[in-house]
Protein backbone atom coordinates (compact mmCIF):
# COMPACT_ATOMS: atom_id res chain seq x y z
CA UNK A 1 0.00 0.00 0.00
CA UNK A 2 2.69 2.34 0.16
CA UNK A 3 3.74 2.90 -3.27
CA UNK A 4 -0.04 3.99 -3.28
CA UNK A 5 0.73 6.28 -0.59
CA UNK A 6 3.91 7.71 -2.18
CA UNK A 7 2.28 8.08 -6.04
CA UNK A 8 -0.76 10.19 -4.86
CA UNK A 9 1.92 12.03 -2.92
CA UNK A 10 3.75 12.49 -6.16
CA UNK A 11 0.33 13.74 -7.71
CA UNK A 12 -0.66 16.16 -4.72
CA UNK A 13 3.56 17.83 -5.02
CA UNK A 14 2.92 17.95 -8.53
CA UNK A 15 -0.52 20.31 -8.90
CA UNK A 16 1.06 22.52 -6.10
CA UNK A 17 4.39 23.17 -8.41
CA UNK A 18 1.95 23.86 -11.15
CA UNK A 19 -0.27 26.25 -8.89
CA UNK A 20 3.21 27.80 -8.23
CA UNK A 21 3.91 28.25 -11.75
CA UNK A 22 0.28 29.60 -12.49
CA UNK A 23 0.56 32.18 -9.62
CA UNK A 24 3.70 33.53 -10.47
CA UNK A 25 2.16 33.85 -14.64
CA UNK A 26 -0.72 36.30 -12.71
CA UNK A 27 1.29 37.72 -10.78
CA UNK A 28 2.39 39.30 -14.09
CA UNK A 29 -0.16 39.91 -16.14
CA UNK A 30 0.50 43.55 -15.93
CA UNK A 31 4.58 42.89 -15.98
CA UNK A 32 5.64 44.31 -19.84
CA UNK A 33 7.22 41.79 -21.64
CA UNK A 34 7.01 38.99 -19.73
CA UNK A 35 6.29 35.41 -21.16
CA UNK A 36 3.82 33.17 -19.40
CA UNK A 37 5.28 29.58 -18.10
CA UNK A 38 3.52 26.32 -17.84
CA UNK A 39 4.55 22.96 -16.26
CA UNK A 40 5.14 19.87 -17.70
CA UNK A 41 4.79 16.73 -15.79
CA UNK A 42 5.81 12.99 -16.48
CA UNK A 43 4.89 9.68 -15.54
CA UNK A 44 7.50 7.90 -13.32
CA UNK A 45 9.38 5.01 -13.78
CA UNK A 46 6.93 2.13 -13.83
CA UNK A 47 8.21 -1.36 -11.67
CA UNK A 48 7.33 -4.76 -13.15
CA UNK A 49 5.99 -7.16 -10.52
CA UNK A 50 6.51 -10.79 -10.91
CA UNK A 51 3.26 -12.23 -11.16
CA UNK A 52 1.99 -14.92 -8.72
CA UNK A 53 2.24 -18.60 -9.35
CA UNK A 54 0.45 -21.74 -8.33
CA UNK A 55 3.14 -23.91 -6.83
CA UNK A 56 2.77 -27.50 -7.78
CA UNK A 57 -0.14 -26.90 -10.51
CA UNK A 58 0.82 -29.60 -13.06
CA UNK A 59 0.20 -26.68 -15.68
CA UNK A 60 2.61 -24.57 -13.69
CA UNK A 61 0.11 -21.66 -13.90
CA UNK A 62 1.46 -17.98 -13.73
CA UNK A 63 0.25 -14.72 -13.92
CA UNK A 64 1.92 -12.50 -16.22
CA UNK A 65 4.34 -9.45 -14.71
CA UNK A 66 2.18 -6.36 -13.84
CA UNK A 67 3.29 -2.69 -14.24
CA UNK A 68 3.05 -0.21 -11.43
CA UNK A 69 3.62 3.19 -11.88
CA UNK A 70 5.09 5.35 -9.38
CA UNK A 71 3.25 8.53 -9.64
CA UNK A 72 4.11 12.12 -11.33
CA UNK A 73 6.93 14.37 -11.36
CA UNK A 74 7.92 17.81 -12.57
CA UNK A 75 9.99 17.43 -15.67
CA UNK A 76 10.03 21.10 -16.61
CA UNK A 77 8.89 24.30 -16.73
CA UNK A 78 8.68 25.86 -20.20
CA UNK A 79 8.46 29.27 -20.93
CA UNK A 80 5.97 30.22 -23.94
CA UNK A 81 7.27 32.83 -26.50
CA UNK A 82 4.13 33.98 -27.94
CA UNK A 83 3.44 37.46 -28.99
CA UNK A 84 1.90 39.75 -25.85
CA UNK A 85 -0.61 42.74 -27.54
CA UNK A 86 1.15 45.73 -28.14
CA UNK A 87 -0.12 48.95 -25.69
CA UNK A 88 0.11 52.14 -27.07
CA UNK A 89 1.97 54.43 -25.30
CA UNK A 90 2.51 57.44 -27.08
CA UNK A 91 5.81 57.77 -25.44
CA UNK A 92 9.04 58.37 -27.97
CA UNK A 93 11.56 55.96 -25.56
CA UNK A 94 9.08 53.44 -25.08
CA UNK A 95 9.98 50.10 -27.95
CA UNK A 96 8.54 46.92 -28.33
CA UNK A 97 9.01 44.36 -30.89
CA UNK A 98 6.94 42.84 -33.09
CA UNK A 99 8.16 39.41 -34.18
CA UNK A 100 11.39 37.55 -33.00
CA UNK A 101 14.19 39.26 -31.31
CA UNK A 102 15.48 40.60 -27.58
CA UNK A 103 16.78 43.57 -26.65
CA UNK A 104 20.96 43.11 -25.80
CA UNK A 105 21.15 45.37 -22.35
CA UNK A 106 24.19 45.48 -20.26
CA UNK A 107 23.61 44.16 -16.48
CA UNK A 108 25.82 45.93 -13.50
CA UNK A 109 27.99 42.74 -13.64
CA UNK A 110 29.21 43.68 -17.15
CA UNK A 111 27.12 40.55 -18.18
CA UNK A 112 24.63 40.93 -21.29
CA UNK A 113 21.34 39.97 -20.86
CA UNK A 114 18.08 40.29 -22.74
CA UNK A 115 14.75 41.14 -22.27
CA UNK A 116 11.68 42.54 -24.26
CA UNK A 117 11.54 45.14 -22.38
CA UNK A 118 11.51 47.92 -24.30
CA UNK A 119 11.18 51.22 -21.35
CA UNK A 120 13.75 52.69 -21.71
CA UNK A 121 14.88 55.74 -20.66
CA UNK A 122 17.98 58.49 -21.36
CA UNK A 123 20.68 58.47 -18.35
CA UNK A 124 22.58 61.17 -17.35
CA UNK A 125 25.52 61.01 -19.58
CA UNK A 126 22.79 61.00 -22.26
CA UNK A 127 23.09 57.29 -23.05
CA UNK A 128 19.55 54.85 -23.58
CA UNK A 129 18.84 52.67 -20.98
CA UNK A 130 16.36 50.28 -18.85
CA UNK A 131 14.26 51.83 -16.10
CA UNK A 132 16.34 49.87 -14.13
CA UNK A 133 19.66 51.88 -15.60
CA UNK A 134 20.96 49.01 -17.32
CA UNK A 135 22.82 50.19 -20.66
CA UNK A 136 20.94 49.36 -24.07
CA UNK A 137 23.70 47.50 -26.23
CA UNK A 138 25.11 49.16 -28.67
CA UNK A 139 25.23 51.90 -26.83
CA UNK A 140 22.66 55.13 -27.94
CA UNK A 141 23.78 58.10 -26.96
CA UNK A 142 21.02 61.27 -27.52
CA UNK A 143 22.60 64.77 -27.89
CA UNK A 144 21.94 67.48 -25.27
CA UNK A 145 19.96 69.47 -27.82
CA UNK A 146 18.03 67.07 -29.48
CA UNK A 147 14.48 68.35 -29.63
CA UNK A 148 12.70 65.06 -31.15
CA UNK A 149 14.11 61.28 -31.06
CA UNK A 150 12.13 59.35 -34.02
CA UNK A 151 13.35 54.98 -33.89
CA UNK A 152 12.06 53.47 -37.36
CA UNK A 153 10.90 49.89 -37.93
CA UNK A 154 14.15 48.81 -38.83
CA UNK A 155 15.69 50.32 -35.50
CA UNK A 156 17.62 53.36 -36.81
CA UNK A 157 17.65 56.31 -33.89
CA UNK A 158 17.36 59.97 -35.36
CA UNK A 159 17.14 62.79 -33.49
CA UNK A 160 16.14 66.45 -34.39
CA UNK A 161 18.51 69.04 -33.11
CA UNK A 162 17.58 72.63 -31.82
CA UNK A 163 15.06 74.27 -34.41
CA UNK A 164 16.57 72.08 -37.44
CA UNK A 165 13.33 69.85 -37.49
CA UNK A 166 14.10 69.56 -41.76
CA UNK A 167 17.23 67.61 -41.19
CA UNK A 168 16.97 64.71 -38.73
CA UNK A 169 20.16 63.05 -37.65
CA UNK A 170 21.17 59.55 -36.83
CA UNK A 171 22.46 58.81 -34.01
CA UNK A 172 22.40 54.72 -33.87
CA UNK A 173 20.73 51.34 -34.86
CA UNK A 174 19.21 49.42 -32.62
CA UNK A 175 20.09 45.88 -33.00
CA UNK A 176 18.45 42.89 -31.46
CA UNK A 177 19.43 39.16 -30.67
CA UNK A 178 17.84 36.02 -31.36
CA UNK A 179 17.95 32.29 -29.68
CA UNK A 180 17.73 29.36 -31.72
CA UNK A 181 15.17 27.68 -28.80
CA UNK A 182 14.41 30.83 -26.91
CA UNK A 183 12.49 28.45 -24.42
CA UNK A 184 15.84 27.92 -23.35
CA UNK A 185 16.76 30.86 -21.64
CA UNK A 186 16.92 31.58 -18.38
CA UNK A 187 14.97 34.16 -16.13
CA UNK A 188 17.24 36.31 -14.44
CA UNK A 189 14.23 38.35 -12.67
CA UNK A 190 13.99 42.56 -13.79
CA UNK A 191 12.73 40.69 -17.34
CA UNK A 192 15.73 40.02 -17.70
CA UNK A 193 16.65 36.75 -19.80
CA UNK A 194 20.11 35.19 -19.80
CA UNK A 195 21.45 32.41 -22.63
CA UNK A 196 22.06 28.46 -21.72
CA UNK A 197 23.59 25.90 -22.98
CA UNK A 198 19.94 25.07 -24.25
CA UNK A 199 19.06 28.07 -26.02
CA UNK A 200 22.03 28.41 -28.05
CA UNK A 201 24.22 31.30 -28.58
CA UNK A 202 22.32 34.87 -29.50
CA UNK A 203 22.66 35.25 -33.73
CA UNK A 204 22.38 39.45 -33.84
CA UNK A 205 20.79 40.94 -36.57
CA UNK A 206 19.03 44.19 -37.12
CA UNK A 207 15.02 44.88 -37.00
CA UNK A 208 13.21 43.59 -40.00
CA UNK A 209 16.77 41.55 -41.60
CA UNK A 210 17.00 37.99 -40.90
CA UNK A 211 13.93 37.10 -39.54
CA UNK A 212 13.48 39.46 -36.68
CA UNK A 213 10.69 41.69 -35.60
CA UNK A 214 10.13 44.44 -36.30
CA UNK A 215 10.77 47.76 -33.89
CA UNK A 216 7.04 49.89 -33.14
CA UNK A 217 7.69 53.59 -31.21
CA UNK A 218 5.37 54.57 -28.83
CA UNK A 219 4.06 51.08 -27.82
CA UNK A 220 5.12 48.59 -25.40
CA UNK A 221 4.84 45.14 -25.50
CA UNK A 222 2.12 43.64 -22.70
CA UNK A 223 2.20 40.37 -21.13
CA UNK A 224 1.19 37.28 -22.80
CA UNK A 225 -0.66 35.76 -19.41
CA UNK A 226 -4.36 35.06 -20.43
CA UNK A 227 -6.41 35.35 -17.34
CA UNK A 228 -9.39 33.02 -18.18
CA UNK A 229 -6.62 30.32 -19.47
CA UNK A 230 -5.09 30.63 -15.82
CA UNK A 231 -8.28 30.55 -13.92
CA UNK A 232 -9.03 27.80 -15.56
CA UNK A 233 -5.66 26.10 -14.86
CA UNK A 234 -6.00 26.90 -11.32
CA UNK A 235 -9.62 25.24 -10.84
CA UNK A 236 -7.91 21.98 -12.31
CA UNK A 237 -4.98 22.08 -10.30
CA UNK A 238 -6.65 22.59 -7.45
CA UNK A 239 -9.14 19.68 -8.09
CA UNK A 240 -6.72 17.09 -9.35
CA UNK A 241 -5.02 18.41 -5.98
CA UNK A 242 -8.61 17.51 -3.82
CA UNK A 243 -8.67 14.28 -6.06
CA UNK A 244 -4.88 12.94 -4.86
CA UNK A 245 -5.32 13.74 -1.17
CA UNK A 246 -8.48 11.45 -1.60
CA UNK A 247 -6.46 8.77 -3.04
CA UNK A 248 -4.28 8.71 -0.02
CA UNK A 249 -7.07 8.58 2.57
CA UNK A 250 -8.62 5.43 0.68
CA UNK A 251 -5.39 3.95 0.75
CA UNK A 252 -4.55 4.61 4.62
CA UNK A 253 -8.26 3.40 5.27
CA UNK A 254 -7.12 0.28 3.75
CA UNK A 255 -4.22 0.06 5.73
CA UNK A 256 -6.51 0.64 8.58
CA UNK A 257 -8.85 -2.18 7.58
CA UNK A 258 -5.65 -4.58 7.26
CA UNK A 259 -4.30 -3.77 10.50
CA UNK A 260 -7.97 -4.67 11.71
CA UNK A 261 -7.12 -8.74 10.59
CA UNK A 262 -4.98 -9.31 13.61
CA UNK A 263 -7.41 -8.98 16.28
CA UNK B 1 -4.27 -30.13 -8.05
CA UNK B 2 -3.62 -28.64 -4.79
CA UNK B 3 -6.09 -27.66 -2.41
CA UNK B 4 -6.12 -23.96 -2.08
CA UNK B 5 -7.71 -23.42 1.60
CA UNK B 6 -10.45 -20.11 2.32
CA UNK B 7 -7.06 -18.49 3.40
CA UNK B 8 -5.46 -18.72 1.04
CA UNK B 9 -7.75 -17.33 -1.56
CA UNK B 10 -8.58 -14.66 0.63
CA UNK B 11 -4.87 -13.37 1.34
CA UNK B 12 -4.85 -13.37 -2.73
CA UNK B 13 -7.77 -11.06 -2.74
CA UNK B 14 -6.10 -8.98 -0.50
CA UNK B 15 -2.99 -8.60 -2.34
CA UNK B 16 -4.74 -7.91 -5.92
CA UNK B 17 -7.13 -4.90 -4.31
CA UNK B 18 -3.96 -3.32 -2.85
CA UNK B 19 -2.18 -3.80 -6.32
CA UNK B 20 -5.71 -2.34 -8.10
CA UNK B 21 -5.33 0.80 -5.32
CA UNK B 22 -1.56 1.25 -6.48
CA UNK B 23 -2.45 1.76 -10.13
CA UNK B 24 -5.51 4.09 -9.48
CA UNK B 25 -3.44 6.33 -7.06
CA UNK B 26 -1.16 6.00 -9.89
CA UNK B 27 -3.74 7.30 -12.90
CA UNK B 28 -5.05 9.63 -10.25
CA UNK B 29 -1.11 11.69 -9.86
CA UNK B 30 -1.05 11.91 -13.60
CA UNK B 31 -4.35 12.99 -13.88
CA UNK B 32 -2.36 16.28 -15.65
CA UNK B 33 0.51 14.93 -17.27
CA UNK B 34 -0.11 15.59 -20.89
CA UNK B 35 -0.54 12.65 -23.09
CA UNK B 36 -0.58 9.79 -20.27
CA UNK B 37 -2.01 6.49 -21.19
CA UNK B 38 -3.47 5.05 -17.90
CA UNK B 39 -3.28 1.39 -16.79
CA UNK B 40 -6.42 -0.85 -16.05
CA UNK B 41 -6.38 -4.00 -13.76
CA UNK B 42 -8.09 -7.21 -14.72
CA UNK B 43 -8.04 -9.82 -11.99
CA UNK B 44 -7.08 -13.56 -13.16
CA UNK B 45 -7.95 -16.57 -11.94
CA UNK B 46 -4.74 -18.87 -10.95
CA UNK B 47 -5.54 -22.26 -10.13
CA UNK B 48 -9.04 -22.45 -8.59
CA UNK B 49 -10.29 -19.46 -6.44
CA UNK B 50 -6.55 -17.25 -5.84
CA UNK B 51 -6.61 -14.17 -8.06
CA UNK B 52 -4.03 -12.65 -9.52
CA UNK B 53 -3.77 -9.14 -11.17
CA UNK B 54 -3.06 -7.71 -14.43
CA UNK B 55 -2.39 -4.98 -16.02
CA UNK B 56 -3.03 -3.58 -19.66
CA UNK B 57 -2.50 0.07 -20.96
CA UNK B 58 -5.49 2.09 -21.75
CA UNK B 59 -4.81 3.75 -25.27
CA UNK B 60 -7.89 5.40 -25.28
CA UNK B 61 -7.13 9.03 -26.58
CA UNK B 62 -7.24 12.03 -24.20
CA UNK B 63 -8.88 15.28 -24.84
CA UNK B 64 -7.04 17.78 -27.53
CA UNK B 65 -6.37 21.05 -25.96
CA UNK B 66 -5.80 23.96 -27.87
CA UNK B 67 -2.81 25.90 -27.01
CA UNK B 68 -1.68 27.56 -29.82
CA UNK B 69 2.06 26.87 -29.24
CA UNK B 70 3.35 26.26 -32.67
CA UNK B 71 5.61 23.24 -31.26
CA UNK B 72 2.39 21.31 -29.41
CA UNK B 73 1.89 18.63 -31.58
CA UNK B 74 -1.56 16.06 -30.79
CA UNK B 75 -2.50 12.81 -32.69
CA UNK B 76 -5.66 13.01 -33.08
CA UNK B 77 -7.18 9.03 -33.94
CA UNK B 78 -4.45 6.73 -33.18
CA UNK B 79 -0.90 6.08 -33.83
CA UNK B 80 2.35 7.35 -32.20
CA UNK B 81 5.28 9.44 -32.79
CA UNK B 82 8.58 7.77 -33.11
CA UNK B 83 10.99 8.97 -30.66
CA UNK B 84 14.76 7.90 -30.13
CA UNK B 85 15.96 7.29 -26.45
CA UNK B 86 19.53 6.24 -25.40
CA UNK B 87 17.20 2.66 -24.91
CA UNK B 88 16.37 2.18 -28.48
CA UNK B 89 13.11 3.71 -30.28
CA UNK B 90 9.46 4.26 -28.19
CA UNK B 91 6.20 5.58 -28.60
CA UNK B 92 5.23 9.18 -28.06
CA UNK B 93 1.56 10.51 -27.97
CA UNK B 94 3.44 13.86 -29.17
CA UNK B 95 2.62 16.79 -26.32
CA UNK B 96 5.05 20.22 -26.09
CA UNK B 97 7.77 19.24 -28.47
CA UNK B 98 10.73 21.63 -28.10
CA UNK B 99 14.08 22.70 -29.99
CA UNK B 100 17.57 21.98 -28.36
CA UNK B 101 20.45 23.90 -28.39
CA UNK B 102 21.05 22.14 -32.50
CA UNK B 103 17.54 23.42 -33.41
CA UNK B 104 16.65 19.41 -33.40
CA UNK B 105 13.11 19.23 -32.51
CA UNK B 106 12.93 16.89 -29.30
CA UNK B 107 10.12 16.01 -27.04
CA UNK B 108 9.86 17.43 -23.47
CA UNK B 109 12.56 15.16 -22.06
CA UNK B 110 14.84 15.92 -24.76
CA UNK B 111 14.92 13.14 -27.04
CA UNK B 112 14.74 13.65 -30.78
CA UNK B 113 11.70 13.36 -32.57
CA UNK B 114 11.89 10.93 -35.63
CA UNK B 115 11.20 11.84 -39.17
CA UNK B 116 11.26 9.57 -42.20
CA UNK B 117 15.06 10.26 -42.85
CA UNK B 118 16.50 10.24 -39.18
CA UNK B 119 16.62 13.19 -36.34
CA UNK B 120 14.56 16.48 -37.63
CA UNK B 121 16.86 19.66 -37.60
CA UNK B 122 14.49 22.54 -38.19
CA UNK B 123 16.17 25.36 -40.08
CA UNK B 124 16.07 29.15 -38.96
CA UNK B 125 13.14 30.62 -39.84
CA UNK B 126 10.14 32.43 -39.04
CA UNK B 127 6.81 30.15 -39.82
CA UNK B 128 7.06 26.30 -38.40
CA UNK B 129 3.23 24.35 -39.82
CA UNK B 130 2.94 21.24 -39.28
CA UNK B 131 0.70 19.63 -41.85
CA UNK B 132 -2.46 16.74 -40.75
CA UNK B 133 -0.41 14.48 -42.39
CA UNK B 134 3.12 15.17 -40.46
CA UNK B 135 4.78 17.84 -43.09
CA UNK B 136 7.08 19.74 -41.60
CA UNK B 137 7.27 23.25 -43.18
CA UNK B 138 9.36 26.16 -42.23
CA UNK B 139 8.29 29.46 -44.34
CA UNK B 140 6.87 27.03 -46.62
CA UNK B 141 9.30 25.22 -47.29
CA UNK B 142 9.35 21.53 -46.45
CA UNK B 143 11.92 20.53 -44.06
CA UNK B 144 10.75 16.86 -43.21
CA UNK B 145 7.86 14.35 -42.73
CA UNK B 146 7.25 12.79 -38.94
CA UNK B 147 7.01 9.07 -38.55
CA UNK B 148 3.34 8.05 -36.98
CA UNK B 149 3.45 4.24 -36.67
CA UNK B 150 0.25 2.31 -35.34
CA UNK B 151 0.66 -1.45 -33.92
CA UNK B 152 -2.54 -3.32 -34.31
CA UNK B 153 -5.49 -3.23 -31.95
CA UNK B 154 -4.95 -5.27 -28.82
CA UNK B 155 -1.20 -5.22 -28.98
CA UNK B 156 0.07 -4.84 -25.49
CA UNK B 157 2.15 -2.00 -25.41
CA UNK B 158 4.53 -1.53 -21.77
CA UNK B 159 5.09 1.48 -20.03
CA UNK B 160 7.91 2.96 -19.56
CA UNK B 161 8.28 6.31 -17.49
CA UNK B 162 7.70 10.20 -19.26
CA UNK B 163 4.84 9.45 -20.99
CA UNK B 164 6.98 6.88 -23.48
CA UNK B 165 5.60 3.30 -24.30
CA UNK B 166 7.63 0.73 -25.63
CA UNK B 167 7.00 0.03 -29.74
CA UNK B 168 6.05 -3.88 -30.41
CA UNK B 169 7.75 -5.62 -33.38
CA UNK B 170 4.96 -5.65 -35.56
CA UNK B 171 4.53 -1.67 -35.97
CA UNK B 172 3.04 -0.53 -39.20
CA UNK B 173 3.81 2.81 -40.43
CA UNK B 174 0.60 4.79 -41.17
CA UNK B 175 -0.34 5.68 -44.93
CA UNK B 176 -0.54 9.46 -44.44
CA UNK B 177 -3.69 10.11 -45.81
CA UNK B 178 -4.85 8.70 -42.77
CA UNK B 179 -3.03 10.81 -40.50
CA UNK B 180 -4.51 13.10 -38.14
CA UNK B 181 -1.57 15.55 -36.59
CA UNK B 182 -2.87 18.50 -34.70
CA UNK B 183 -0.25 21.35 -34.65
CA UNK B 184 -0.89 23.87 -31.62
CA UNK B 185 -2.67 21.53 -29.53
CA UNK B 186 -1.64 18.47 -26.76
CA UNK B 187 -3.70 15.43 -26.14
CA UNK B 188 -4.51 15.86 -21.92
CA UNK B 189 -4.26 12.20 -19.69
CA UNK B 190 -6.87 10.18 -20.76
CA UNK B 191 -7.34 9.20 -17.28
CA UNK B 192 -10.92 10.39 -15.71
CA UNK B 193 -10.92 11.54 -12.32
CA UNK B 194 -14.46 10.41 -11.79
CA UNK B 195 -14.59 6.96 -13.00
CA UNK B 196 -10.72 6.50 -10.92
CA UNK B 197 -12.71 8.17 -7.65
CA UNK B 198 -15.71 5.89 -8.15
CA UNK B 199 -12.84 2.14 -9.02
CA UNK B 200 -11.10 3.89 -5.99
CA UNK B 201 -14.25 3.55 -3.53
CA UNK B 202 -15.09 -0.16 -4.94
CA UNK B 203 -11.58 -0.99 -4.12
CA UNK B 204 -11.86 -0.06 -0.83
CA UNK B 205 -15.06 -1.51 -0.12
CA UNK B 206 -13.71 -4.71 -1.78
CA UNK B 207 -11.19 -5.08 0.43
CA UNK B 208 -12.95 -4.75 3.55
CA UNK B 209 -15.21 -7.69 2.65
CA UNK B 210 -12.42 -9.83 1.71
CA UNK B 211 -11.10 -8.62 5.40
CA UNK B 212 -14.56 -9.76 6.88
CA UNK B 213 -14.01 -13.21 5.06
CA UNK B 214 -10.90 -13.51 6.65
CA UNK B 215 -12.02 -13.37 10.16
CA UNK B 216 -14.84 -15.08 9.77
CA UNK B 217 -12.60 -17.93 8.59
CA UNK B 218 -10.36 -17.26 11.47
CA UNK B 219 -13.16 -17.89 13.66
CA UNK B 220 -13.99 -20.89 12.25
CA UNK B 221 -11.13 -22.01 12.67
CA UNK B 222 -10.91 -21.15 16.39
CA UNK B 223 -14.65 -22.94 16.98
CA UNK B 224 -13.23 -25.90 15.24
CA UNK B 225 -9.75 -26.14 17.58
CA UNK B 226 -11.40 -25.03 21.05
CA UNK B 227 -15.17 -25.91 21.24
CA UNK B 228 -14.29 -29.23 18.87
CA UNK B 229 -11.55 -30.24 21.16
CA UNK B 230 -13.50 -29.68 24.47
CA UNK B 231 -14.01 -33.00 26.15
CA UNK B 232 -17.99 -34.16 26.80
Amino acid sequence: MDPALRAAASGMMAQQLRSEVIANNLANVNTTGFKRSRAHFEDLLYQTVQGSAVIGSPENQVAPAIQIGRGTRLAGVQRIHGQGTLEQTGRPLDLAIEGEGFFQVQTGGGQTAYTRDGSFEISDQGILVTTQGYTLQPEIRIPNDATGIAIGRTGIVTVTRGNNAAEPQEVGRIELARFANPAGLQSMGENLLQPTAASGEPVLGFPQEEGMGRMVQGALEGSNVEIVQEMVDMITAMRAYEINSKAIKNSEQMLEIANNLVR
Amino acid sequence: MPRTTGLTSAAGALRYWERRQEVVAHNLANVSTDGFKGERVFARLLGDATPAAQTATDTRAGTLRQTQNPLDLAIAGDGYLVVQTPAGERFSRGGALALDAGRRLVDPAGHPVLGEQGAITVPEGAVLTVSPAGDLRMDGRPVARLRLERVPPGTPLAHEGGTLLVPDGARQSIPPAERQLRQGAVEESNVSPISALVEMIGVQRAYASVQKAVTTLDAVRGTAATDLGKPV
